[in-house]
């Protein structure tokens, strides 16, 4: 994934790697506020947003020389950010969503679409991410991973250590927490029409 | 999958379409579910939902709703350019420190013991650099020689840091500098020998060190080399041309010993010939009356008999000595009891620090009276009440420490953080510890400054107080991690304060070590705050003024109104 108006920095990062520190700040000016937004979405606050990205960008001087040339820098950066932000988040224990075998039973049923619609219409963006803080730490990641950098489900099973094929019950899930979370009513996510 | 009146109309339940939507689905599967939407409403409207449901997160993600933090815009250039002159001063500063230390303590020490006698060696010589486990501190007598090494060991660190991960260039520059500092020891051949009664025996000679390790050690022959010995009984009856080291109950040396004797144990008996000195750690040492050591004697211990002939000095830390031959220099001794024979001769000058004076027997011939000194009272630590007084202390600090964290949390948490960066606030605590006192000396010499002078000395004390609250937060979250809470930082300081109490307070009665250990908590917390400080002061960019240019990511493949997956 790259980003649009952003061309592969491929000189600024050859020029880093060699230890210029003016290509330093031309790869952070350049990929700090995405990455900020990124961490910001992730963590529970601001300031957590704050240490992660000034955290990412230090370990950045150190895993610069593992980066593949060849593939996205701004893909391989995102992952390194996922990496970060849910090592954060574990180590603070505040993975509140339930172990991989609970995933396997999450009810697949519709919820009913024109509820879903109306409610969808009715929210902004704000409200959404107000209530994205609301989601526990692996639901809001994955939503993070999956709409803001665009992970791929590989890449996302990666970051959270989870199997390949659970993705989309992560992501599923948490959908659901995120209207749970939107309407304040657990019976719209958990659906009823059929 | 839910089922309506008609079979054939069996509905595609979400995840289904969730994963059509991602296009995470196989080919032949996406078809089914495209084919299925367009004749099933129901189904059509939820894909449609959860399309516009993919579009809303998207959109609120990506949304700048807040610039990016003026700590982060100016995180880059700010620690370029700052740091570059704060570690320089800082080394500077450091490398000024240690000189002080060195010209303040270590150098007078040396004289003083050069004085006394033990020309060449030096207390900090003989138990850190002449230490018995590894001889190869020899080769690097002088400090200099050691902060050399060391700091060609960090530039190596730095030099490879940007060649390989941090870690593996650690360990790689630990490794060769451990290499480099083992070579002295690799230039002669060593030789091990093991069993019940390893022996050297009476016409061998072993060219080169031997490890001697058995119940009863003897060495009957010839060692050209060192010695190094672990047993029960260690019996030297011939001759080392090296040292003598050693770990055993007894250690009985007939023979000659051209070298020192270092060991630990219970006794030693010298009867025959040592060339140079003795460092003990253990309950006792006679010099026999036939005994005779060519230097000094360095003892922490029980008691230390001198009948035979010492050619140098006496440095005692134990319960008592005892004197009936003849000591070539001085003797200094801080232990319970002296008592010097009549058939002592003692050329120079005695010094002692005990609960009685010396027993001085009226025969004895003693180059100037004894110089005693009443032993000071028990130190604090070894009365009961100073517990007390450390846990209500602590008590009193944790409580400080919450009263604080409930004021400021969020200044709080920024010290956290900056605490767990380690490099910068240790480097920026050693610039404020001595740079700060030295600011508001200076500010003095001005009328104007004096006030300016008393402020920053007090806040500079308020640091000093609350550096060791800031570490055990530090600990704290290294035992139980990150709290996200006021009270849960409270708890995890309270926890990380008494065991930062309970490790440092034995420690601060070992002197160096203690002093060291002292500096290191108030620097790392003072560097923490005033790191916390100086993030806190940096100008905040008004709302609504991007630092820098907005760069969304790509939207994420939804296909809404596209095609279907191939």
């Amino acid at each position: 994934m790259s980003a649009p108006g952003i061309t592969q920095p491929t000189e600024a990062i050859t020029r880093a790697r060699a230890g210029d520190a003016e290509a330093w700040g031309e790869l952070y000016r350049e990929y700090a506020p995405p990455i900020f937004r990124f961490c910001r979405r992730a963590l529970p606050t601001r300031e957590d947003a704050e240490d992660a990205t000034m955290e990412i960008f230090m370990k950045l001087k150190d895993k610069l020389i593992q980066y593949d040339a060849t593939r996205s820098f701004s893909a391989w950066l995102y992952k390194v950010s996922a990496n970060h932000c849910w090592d954060m988040l574990r180590r603070r224990k505040i993975r509140q969503d339930k172990e991989t075998d609970d995933l396997e039973n999450v009810p697949l049923e519709h919820p009913d679409p024109s509820q879903l619609d109306q409610l969808i219409e009715q929210r902004t963006s704000e409200e959404v991410r107000k209530a994205l803080d609301k989601l526990g730490g692996r639901a809001r990641m994955a939503l993070v991973m999956r709409y803001y950098s665009d992970m791929s489900y590989d890449e996302i099973a990666d970051a959270l250590g989870v199997r390949r094929a659970f993705v989309g019950v992560v992501l599923l899930r948490a959908r659901h927490e995120l209207r749970q979370a939107l309407e304040g009513n657990a019976a719209l996510a958990a659906g009823g029409a059929s | 999958m839910s089922e309506m009146p008609d079979e054939k109309m069996k509905h595609v339940d979400e995840m289904t379409l969730l994963l059509y939507i991602e296009r995470q689905l196989e080919r032949a599967r996406g078809l089914e579910v495209s084919a299925h939407t367009q004749e099933c409403d129901e189904c059509s409207t939820l894909l449609r939902a959860l399309e516009r449901e993919s579009r809303l997160l998207t959109r609120a993600m990506l949304e700048e709703d807040e610039p990016l933090p003026s700590r982060l815009a100016q995180f880059q250039e700010r620690a370029r350019k700052s740091m570059q002159w704060i570690w320089g001063v800082v080394f500077g500063l450091a490398a000024t420190g240690v000189y002080a230390l060195y010209t303040e303590y270590i150098y007078p020490s040396q004289q003083q013991l050069e004085k006394a006698g033990f020309g060449g060696s030096n207390l900090l010589g003989l138990l850190i650099f002449q230490g018995a486990m590894w001889k190869g501190w020899q080769s690097m007598i002088t400090l200099l020689e050691v902060l050399a090494m060391v700091t060609l060991a960090g530039l190596g660190a730095m030099f490879f840091r940007r060649r390989i991960r941090r870690g593996s260039a650690l360990a790689l520059v630990f490794a060769g500098f451990c290499t480099v500092l083992a070579l002295p020891t690799g230039a002669s051949a060593t030789e091990h020998r093991g069993g019940q009664n390893p022996t050297v025996g009476k016409d061998e000679t072993i060219k080169g060190d031997v490890y001697l390790t058995g119940e009863r050690v003897r060495v009957e022959g010839t060692v050209d080399g060192d010695v190094f010995a672990a047993g029960k009984d260690i019996d030297i009856d011939g001759h080392v041309t090296g040292d003598v080291i050693s770990a055993g109950r007894y250690l009985r040396i007939r023979g000659t010993v051209d070298g020192n004797v270092r060991s630990c144990g219970n006794t030693a008996v010298i009867s025959g010939n040592l060339g140079k000195n003795i460092m003990w750690f253990g309950d006792a040492v006679t010099v026999d009356a036939t005994g005779k050591v060519g230097g000094g004697v360095t003892m922490f211990g029980g008691t230390l008999a001198i009948d035979g002939h010492l050619n140098r000095d006496i440095l005692f830390y134990g319960e008592e000595v005892n004197v009936n031959g003849a000591v070539g220099g001085g003797i200094r001794e801080k232990g319970n009891m002296m008592i010097i024979g009549s058939n002592a001769q003692v050329d120079g000058p005695v010094k002692f620090e005990g609960n009685k004076p010396a027993d001085v027997a009226p025969g004895a011939k003693l180059a100037s009276p004894v110089e005693f000194k009443q032993m000071e009272k028990r130190r604090e630590y070894r009365q009961s009440d100073y517990y007390i007084w450390r846990v209500i202390w602590t008590a009193a600090f944790v409580l400080f420490g919450m009263v604080l964290f409930l004021l400021v949390p969020g200044f709080a948490r920024e010290t956290i953080n900056a605490a767990e960066l380690y490099g910068a606030p240790i480097g920026l605590g050693i610039l404020v510890f001595f740079g700060v006192p030295l600011a508001a000396i200076i500010a003095c010499f001005t009328v104007v400054g004096i006030p300016l002078a008393v402020f920053v000395a007090g806040f500079w004390i308020l640091m000093l107080c609350c550096a060791e609250i800031v570490v055990g937060a530090v600990v704290g979250n290294l035992i139980l991690g990150r709290a996200t809470d006021t009270w849960g930082m409270i708890g995890r300081m309270a926890l990380g304060f008494v065991i930062v109490r309970i490790v440092y307070t034995p420690l601060a009665h070992l002197h160096v070590v203690g002093l060291l250990a002292g500096l290191g908590i108030w620097m790392w917390g003072m560097g923490a705050i005033s790191l916390a400080l100086y993030r806190r002061l940096q100008p905040v960019i008004a709302p609504n003024v991007p630092s820098a240019p907005y760069t969304p990511p790509m939207p994420p493949n939804t296909t809404v109104g596209g095609p279907l997956p191939a």
